[in-house]
């Protein structure tokens, strides 16, 4: 496999001088076309000096901080929906919102939740009785028969 | 069934230990990539948490078919750093000096860390698309198509958009002598 001078030429801009990180499948053809091409040497010796300050780069690691990503799982639960909802009722966050509005949430749940067993299963109310539609509908013909006598 | 699938599944049923693993096994990696990105250190570590809390809340979206954990958790990274860019532009400060590994160069060397505090300015500089692919490929190692799929993209546009960050950082550090940093090397030399 051949490599055009243009390819190569994206390649070195896109990846850099470094072979290692150019794609994997075009590495062979692209280092066949440096080793004999002036002008890709040329344009890689150019990139070779970006290269060099990106390597002058390095970081401290953080140790505290890999110890409190560990400990933050141990506050959090994991798995069935409804830890997540309880994890998002009462979040771990700071946030202002989250410790006004989720805990408001959370009174409010039992309310809905009693309307809506309430609503279920009719408590003390026999299915069989009249509706008030029906109770209404007799007492204005109790009133209408008082009337009459 | 590989170590990512079984180091997941296991995130997956609340095993703290395959958390720990994980987190010890990716932690360097996305910390540096968050610093790199951000350049202090308190906002690293929001992300940094933030990408493993993550990691522990939601293992049951990642799917071995589509990408590596690395990969994943990079990506989740990726996205909570552009987020909170593009939130607050002014979130980047440079702790750059500070928080320089000196034990990796010679303490009487301004030269060096006078190339450390543009390079860190050139990068800051960089949209943070451009930024993240040449990081993501230049101090981690991941493939084109890896990168692509971090900042889901296709590789074609990774390459457009990893040449114009070269060619951006190259005309920021190679090509202007009147820079700040060019400056201040043209000053030691004079004073040396």
């Amino acid at each position: 496999m051949k490599i055009s001078p243009e390819r190569f030429a994206t390649i070195i801009e896109a990846y850099g001088s470094q072979p290692g990180r150019w794609p994997t499948d075009e590495r062979a053809a692209a280092s066949d076309y440096l080793a004999q091409s002036a002008q890709a040497q040329a344009l890689v010796a150019e990139y070779q000096v970006l290269d060099e300050w990106l390597d002058h780069y390095r970081i401290v690691s953080l140790p505290a901080l890999e110890q409190h990503v560990i400990n933050q799982a141990q506050n959090i639960s994991t798995g069935n929906a409804f830890d997540r909802l309880m994890d998002w009722l009462l979040p771990h966050s700071g946030r202002v919102l989250a410790w006004v509005w989720r805990p408001t949430m959370v009174a409010c749940l039992p309310l809905i939740c009693g309307i809506y067993l309430a609503d279920y299963f009719s408590f003390g109310i026999d299915g069989t009785q009249n509706s008030w539609e029906e109770e209404l509908y007799l007492l204005s013909l109790n009133d209408y028969a008082e009337t009459l006598e | 069934m590989t170590d990512d699938q079984e180091l997941m599944t296991a995130i997956q049923t609340g095993d703290a230990q395959a958390y720990e693993s994980a987190v010890k096994k990716h932690m360097k990696s996305i910390s540096h990539y968050a610093f790199r990105m951000l350049g202090n250190t308190k906002d690293t570590e929001d992300i940094t948490q933030e990408t493993f809390l993550r990691l522990w809340t939601h293992a049951d979206s990642w799917r071995s078919e589509k990408a590596s954990v690395s990969t994943w958790l990079h990506r989740i990274a990726h996205n909570l750093c552009i987020d909170y860019l593009r939130k607050d532009k002014s979130a980047v400060t440079s702790e750059y000096m500070d928080e320089l590994d000196m034990d990796d160069k010679p303490m009487d060397m301004p030269d060096n860390v006078n190339k450390l505090a543009a390079l860190k300015q050139a990068l800051e500089l960089l949209p943070e698309r451009q930024r993240s692919a040449l990081v993501l490929n230049h101090y981690h190692g991941f493939s084109n198509r890896e990168i692509a799929e971090i900042m889901d993209i296709s590789v074609d546009a990774l390459e457009s958009i990893l040449a114009r960050a070269r060619r951006g950082l190259k005309a920021q550090l190679l090509a202007k002598p009147s820079s700040s940093t060019e400056r201040s090397l043209e000053i030691n030399r004079i004073q040396d």
